[in-house]
């Protein structure tokens, strides 16, 4: 545990030390304010606005550092031939796969944890219904989402270069919203063999859109019953299992 | 003594496609304690091929190897080898200090004698001053001295080196030289890769001259260089074989 905490130390401190995770909380400073600004002028449901446009960009940006701080994990070590010193140091190949998946997990949690916070302060502020039990399943499933994406990640990281890698996983996530109800509906419409290949593909495919909370914040309807949490956790928890495993097993026969 | 490196008829051939290379076609060495042996050859010779079955990256496809009478693969041999790559870029955001952590966390060393040792190493490699400096500012050379410093934070009873001195000037060369040389009284094995004929000559006990994945010769500089004009080189002598061959 010693050895994949010491290689995840390693990542964040890159996070801390690189400029890509605060130009995001600028960013997402400088257009929470302005929205929250629209507020004094009392436009209608502006703060719901506020609301939806804040959730949707502290995943966004999330995901964006879970993928770009993950993706290129791998290939970083490959090009700066710093891969060889780490496979000759007595850890298993496994223990690499989960010591970078740990950090780039950590480094996107690390930055969701503070986006999360400053929407929360939005949040409260606003005018509209709050629901602080949705707020922190919507923390704990924003964790579980970017578990998800790091595994994924890391999982391509092995077949895929750098940028196919960030651009299949981008596709994957801008897909999944749509396409999940339309493969289960066509699952079950069908029958045989196309039934099954839809079904399938359903299940094969990594649902995002289950750890999406953002209506129910934004509206601040009731919090999800407990089954439905550890129903996700238990997905993403089998989902990250199955990913990791295979990421170990391939790079373990990898040659360098 | 006992023989820390044995490496039997030892066979690796690279796939691409359809594409074959015999990177090593039946290499037999062995190593003693506390013995510097260096290992020349032409670029593709099969050096680093060797060397990365000597560190378990890739493992054998015919012959045998050991390393301390165990397979290189297992982790409990690992923990004994120190090994410095000819290049890498170490990780740009960390600072020495923090590379020499993150490693010495690996290995699994306490705290205290982590500590301890870093601020030895640094002192060795002349790097003290930029112990918490961010590597991204470092020049080829530190970084050497840094590659150095990494592969000795485990104390190792057997240290690896690909081209140490490559990329350091005239007076880091000359205290790797002597830091070598110290290692070796203290009683460690050094296996080590070079271009610098001169400098194999100088500190190898052995030398192995490797060619397309053959060993040619090997032996002392005495013995390499025995039976021949007085006055030639290890260069001469290396330029002379490896010209025979072609």
């Amino acid at each position: 545990m010693k050895a994949i905490w010491a290689i995840a130390h390693g990542v964040i401190k890159e996070l801390i030390r690189k400029k890509d995770f605060y130009v995001l909380l600028i960013f997402m400073l400088v257009l929470l304010g302005f929205l929250s600004y629209q507020t004094f002028f009392q436009i209608e449901g502006i703060s719901r606005y506020v609301r939806d446009f804040g959730y949707s960009l502290v995943m966004l940006f999330s995901f964006i550092i879970a993928v770009t701080f993950t993706a290129k994990q791998i290939p970083s070590e490959i090009g700066a031939r710093t891969i060889y010193p780490l496979l000759a140091k007595p850890l298993s190949r496994q223990k690499i796969i989960l010591g970078k998946f740990l950090g780039g997990t950590m480094v996107s949690v690390i930055s969701f944890t503070v986006f999360y916070l400053i929407f929360v302060g939005f949040y409260m502020t606003g005018g509209e219904g709050k629901s602080l039990v949705l707020l922190g399943q919507g923390f704990i499933f924003g964790i579980l989402f970017l578990c998800m994406v790091s595994a994924l990640v890391m999982f391509f990281s092995n077949f895929m270069t750098l940028s196919a890698n960030i651009t299949s996983t981008f596709l994957i996530y801008i897909a999944m919203g749509s396409v999940s109800e339309a493969l289960k509906s066509n699952a079950l419409f069908f029958k045989g063999i196309i039934s099954g290949l839809y079904g399938f593909l359903y299940y094969l495919l990594p649902h995002f859109e289950f750890f999406d909370l953002r209506i129910r914040i934004t509206h601040a309807w009731d919090a999800l019953p407990l089954w439905v949490v550890f129903s996700v956790s238990g997905y993403t928890f089998l989902y990250c299992f199955v990913l990791l495993y295979f990421s170990g097993y391939v790079f373990g026969r990898k040659r360098f | 003594m006992q023989q820390v490196i044995i490496a039997k008829d030892l066979q690796y051939t690279y796939e691409s496609g359809k594409r074959k290379i015999e990177a090593l076609k039946g290499v037999d060495f062995s190593v003693k304690e506390g013995e510097i042996f260096g290992f020349i050859g032409p670029n593709g010779a099969g050096k680093t091929t060797t060397i990365k079955l000597l560190l378990g990256i890739l493992n054998p496809q015919q012959g045998a190897l050991s390393v301390f009478g165990q397979a290189p693969t297992d982790p409990k041999t690992r923990q004994t080898v120190g090994y410095m790559p000819e290049i890498a870029d170490y990780y740009r955001y960390l600072t020495p200090k923090e590379l020499l952590i993150m490693y010495g966390n690996i290995f699994g060393i306490s705290k205290n004698v982590l500590h301890e040792r870093i601020e030895k190493l640094l002192n060795l490699v002349d790097l003290e001053e930029s112990s918490g400096r961010l590597m991204r500012t470092f020049s080829k050379g530190m970084m050497q001295k840094v590659s150095f410093a990494q592969a000795l934070i485990n104390d190792p009873d057997l240290l690896i080196l690909d081209e140490p001195t490559s990329g350091l000037d005239p007076v880091s060369r000359k205290r790797t030289r002597e830091v070598i040389q110290d290692l070796k009284e203290k009683g460690k094995t050094i296996f080590f890769s070079s271009h610098e004929l001169s400098e194999v000559e100088l500190i190898s006990d052995r030398i192995g001259v490797l060619y397309k994945g053959e060993l040619l010769d090997s032996g002392s500089a005495k013995d390499l260089l025995g039976g021949k004009e007085e006055g030639q080189s290890l260069e001469s002598y290396f330029l002379k074989i490896i010209g025979e061959k072609r």
